[in-house]
C-alpha cells in the first residue's frame, strides 16, 4: 500500500523533475577565498607617459585629509584618469613633551596623530601632468601636506608587517 | 686514544650541522608559506568606547522660519558652489586646449623642438608641498622646548 501511494516522479514520465527550481535562480558565485597579498607590478611608462605614481596626503586632522583624498579621486575620475589604487596607510602616533618653565621635569603636552592616504594612478600623459598638479595644489587644504612621486616596491613594503623571525632565519642562513 | 676522538667530533658536528640546517630550511619554508599581511589601520576600527555608550543626543526643536532660513542658505551655497565648479572645469578646458594650440603651433615651427616638449619631465616627480596655513608665523615667538617620540604601535607577523 505504501509501495503504491508514493509520489515520486519516474525519469520516463513526463512529471520528471517537476519540484526543480533551482535552475531558474541565478548563479551563485563560489565564496572566494581570502586573497594574497601581492605585490602588482609597477608599471614603469614610457617616454611620454608617466607610470604609477602615488599621491600622498599627509595631515594631523583625519576628516580632512579624507575628503581630501575623495576629492582628488573623484577629480582623476571625472578627468578619464586611470585609478588602480586608493588606501590609506597606516597611522603614526606621537606624544609631544615639553619642558616645564620651573623644573626639568617634561611634561605631556599632546598626544597627536599623522594620517596618511594615498590614490595611485596610472597613465597620466606628460602634457596634463602640470594641469593636474596645478589644480591639485590649487585646492590643497591647510594643513594638507601633498607629496607626489612614483611608486616603488619599498612604498608597497612599508604597508605590510615586519616579519622579525624570518629576518633573523634569512640572515642565518646567508 | 687521541686519534678516535677528533673523529667522532668531525662525524657529529656535520650530521649535526646538517640537521639543523634541514631544520632552518623547513622554518623558512613554512613561513615563507604564510602570506605577508597589511598593518591594520586604526582610522577604520571605531573604539569601543564609543559603541558601548546608549547616550543620545537630543537636538532642539527648529521653528519654521530658522528652518526655512537654513533651507533657503543651503540653496544658495549650492549655486554658489555649482557655479565656482564650473568655474573650474572651465579654466581645466581652456588650459588644455590653449596648451595643444601652443603644441601645434609648435609642430609647425619645429619637428625637433615638438619632440622635445612632448617628453616627460624628470624633474617634476618627486614633487612636495605643504598646505597653506591659517596665520602667518609671530614674529619673535619663543617656543618652549621639547621633544617629539614616537608611539605607533610596531606589528609583527
Amino acid at each position: 500500500d505504501a509501495l503504491l501511494s508514493c509520489h515520486r516522479s519516474y525519469r520516463s514520465r513526463p512529471t520528471h523533475g517537476i519540484g526543480k527550481f533551482k535552475y531558474l535562480l541565478p548563479k551563485e558565485v563560489p565564496k572566494k577565498r581570502k586573497e594574497k597579498v601581492q605585490m602588482k607590478e609597477i608599471n614603469a611608462g614610457t617616454e611620454y607617459q608617466y607610470g604609477d605614481v602615488n599621491i600622498q596626503m599627509t595631515s594631523y586632522d583625519l576628516c580632512l585629509v579624507e575628503h581630501f583624498a575623495q576629492y582628488v579621486h573623484r577629480l582623476c575620475n571625472r578627468l578619464s584618469i586611470r585609478v588602480n589604487e586608493s588606501y590609506a596607510m597606516p597611522t603614526k602616533t606621537s606624544e609631544v613633551l615639553f619642558l616645564e618653565e620651573r623644573g626639568s621635569k617634561m611634561q605631556l603636552d599632546a598626544v597627536l596623530t599623522t594620517h596618511q592616504r594615498v590614490v595611485q594612478i596610472c597613465g597620466l600623459s606628460s602634457t596634463f601632468a602640470p594641469i593636474l598638479l596645478e589644480i591639485i595644489q590649487s585646492n590643497q587644504p591647510e594643513g594638507v601636506h601633498l607629496l607626489m612621486k612614483q611608486h616603488t616596491e619599498a612604498d608597497f613594503k612599508s604597508r605590510l608587517k615586519s616579519r622579525p623571525e624570518l629576518e633573523e632565519l634569512l640572515a642565518e642562513m646567508s | 686514544p687521541c686519534r678516535a676522538q677528533p673523529k667522532k667530533k668531525k662525524k657529529f658536528d656535520v650530521k649535526k650541522e646538517q640537521a639543523q640546517k634541514e631544520r632552518m630550511k623547513k622554518k623558512l619554508k613554512k613561513l615563507e608559506k604564510a602570506a605577508p599581511e597589511l598593518i591594520p589601520i586604526e582610522d577604520f576600527i571605531t573604539p569601543l568606547k564609543y559603541s558601548e555608550s546608549n547616550r543620545v543626543r537630543s537636538l532642539p526643536t527648529l521653528s519654521p522660519e530658522e528652518s526655512e532660513r537654513r533651507v533657503l542658505l543651503l540653496k544658495k551655497w549650492c549655486l554658489f558652489k555649482q557655479k565656482q565648479d564650473e568655474a573650474e572645469k572651465k579654466a581645466i578646458k581652456a588650459l588644455v586646449e590653449s596648451q595643444q594650440e601652443a603644441l601645434k603651433e609648435l609642430r609647425l615651427e619645429s619637428e625637433e623642438l615638438f619632440q622635445a616638449a612632448i617628453r616627460r619631465d624628470e624633474g617634476l616627480f618627486p614633487f612636495e608641498r605643504d598646505g597653506p596655513r591659517y596665520t602667518p608665523p609671530l614674529p619673535g615667538y619663543d617656543p618652549p622646548e621639547g621633544k617629539c617620540t614616537d608611539i605607533t604601535k610596531v606589528y609583527t607577523q
